[in-house]
């Protein structure tokens, strides 16, 4: 989706109306790199948009569903203290902080990453909807400030994906591989967490080397 | 015969470690064969499955009670807006070789007609302030004037078993089909006038179809014929695989 829509913006890789300026945008008419994009030619990435924006539709409507059945939204929406306890996480990657805030399950920086991640695709989908039907669904395009701003706002909620994307993939190989397992089959080893390492990207990956604790005797009979 | 592996390594020359590094070398190669930036020809199939069935969805989505809506505050994009035509020079109608000109219209009606741009001037005359939705993604404004096109329908009484339109020109064979329900929305013109000027050469002259309801190519210049239609009969960019509906 991401390259098959930088190749459609390609075709016009500015968002000022004809005869306007834009004020947001600082390449205007600077095209995005050929090897960043898919699909060859305008029509061809037009193709590829309008057919995989459906997966992408139908992948985020499970994805929805089945965190919303098994209760995992719970995990995910913000609370309270949420931005502080980020900002602490951030202050620990960054060694201003010596040991590891709070993990859970996910830590408040994750927690604020998953969250703001569906919220981000879901603006993806709606402006991708309202500069698809700009006429039909005019109303939805006018929500969004209309034809310009909404195509703007499909380019931001595309970026914000793939920073959050990088990210997550970044951390989970700097951070935390152990997770990768848990990913896949639920079940995580609470000694491998990065709290338990105290794990900062690239700092702490293996285990700490617990000396073993020889076995008290057993009780004599009586 | 020995099973001893290393006679493998022997007899070809590689050992597991070439294996893997050609090994991997081949596949990538494979995919990247098979996947350039156009991505895999097997997937042309599902792509043009994918386009008939969003076709039939944007047809039900069509109202004709959507209107196009200029935002508050938009500047008229004036000579900002680009001109395109694809025969070499700006095509003008040539009196000396064709008389001249005539807007026919004709196909599956009642009461063909041939309307010189007089016989258009005469007619119901609106004049639609709306955007112009380009395939590559800009917009402008711009004002249009003409003749709605349901004015026409009604003037050539027009059949209910002509489901197409096909619009055609003298810009070489430039012509774009199009479903009737686009055809017959409110916003439709066959427009001679733009910015409260008559059509220049580069933006369609004598006559265009103009509508916001589609994209920018579909958009016919330099009108000659429109021609009422049972089926629909691609268009010069559709055919070159740009979506035949392209409405908006």
């Amino acid at each position: 989706m991401v390259g098959s829509g930088l190749r459609i913006f390609n075709a016009y890789p500015a968002f000022a109306r004809k005869g306007e300026m834009f004020c947001c945008y600082p390449f205007e008419h600077k095209p995005i790199p050929d090897w960043l994009t898919f699909g060859g030619w305008l029509g061809g990435a037009r193709h590829w948009h309008f057919a995989m924006m459906w997966v992408l539709v139908v992948n985020g409507l499970i994805y929805l569903g089945f965190i919303y059945l098994h209760g995992e939204w719970r995990d995910l929406v913000p609370r309270k203290g949420d931005i502080r306890d980020s900002w602490q996480m951030v202050k620990f990657y960054t060694f201003r902080r010596k040991d590891h805030p709070h993990q859970g399950k996910n830590n408040a920086l994750q927690k604020t990453a998953y969250f703001l991640l569906p919220v981000f695709g879901a603006l993806a989908v709606v402006t991708g909807i309202a500069i698809w039907k700009p006429v039909q669904l005019s109303w939805l395009t006018a929500m969004f400030g209309g034809y310009v701003w909404a195509r703007y706002w499909h380019f931001i909620a595309m970026l914000a994906i793939v920073i959050l994307s990088i990210g997550h993939i970044f951390m989970v190989f700097a951070v935390d591989p152990y997770s990768l397992t848990s990913m896949i089959t639920g079940n995580y080893d609470p000694s491998l967490s990065p709290e338990a390492r105290n794990a900062r990207p690239f700092y702490h990956l293996f285990p700490k080397r617990v000396r073993p604790v020889s076995a008290p005797p057993p009780p004599e009979a009586t | 015969m020995s099973t001893d592996p290393r006679d493998f390594v022997s007899i070809n020359g590689i050992d597991r470690r070439d294996f893997l590094i050609r090994g991997s070398g081949l596949v990538s190669a494979a995919f990247l064969a098979a996947c350039d930036s156009r991505g895999p020809k097997a997937a042309d199939k599902l792509l043009k499955y994918a386009e008939r069935k969003n076709l039939v969805v944007e047809r039900k989505l069509f109202r004709h009670t959507s209107m196009d809506v200029v935002q508050a505050g938009a500047h008229e994009a004036g000579n900002k807006l680009p001109s395109y035509f694809i025969a070499p020079t700006v095509p003008v109608w040539d009196e000396s070789v064709g008389g001249k000109w005539a807007l026919e219209v004709s196909g599956l009606v009642g009461n063909p007609v041939r309307l010189t741009l007089e016989d258009l001037q005469k007619l119901p005359q609106v004049s639609n302030r709306v955007n112009h939705y380009c395939v590559e993604g800009w917009t402008a404004v711009e004002t249009w004037t003409g003749v709605p096109f349901t004015e026409l329908a009604r003037l050539v009484r027009a059949d209910p078993q002509a489901r197409y339109v096909d619009f055609q020109s003298f810009d070489d064979d430039y012509h774009e089909s199009w479903d009737i329900e686009s055809a017959m929305h409110k916003q439709t013109v066959v427009a001679y006038g733009l910015d409260g000027k008559m059509l220049e050469p580069a933006h369609g002259a004598p006559a265009r179809v103009y509508s916001p309801v589609k994209l920018g190519y579909k958009n016919t210049k330099y009108l000659t014929k429109i021609v009422f239609m049972p089926k629909m009969n691609g268009g010069y960019w559709s055919d070159q695989g740009y979506e035949w509906y392209g409405g908006t």
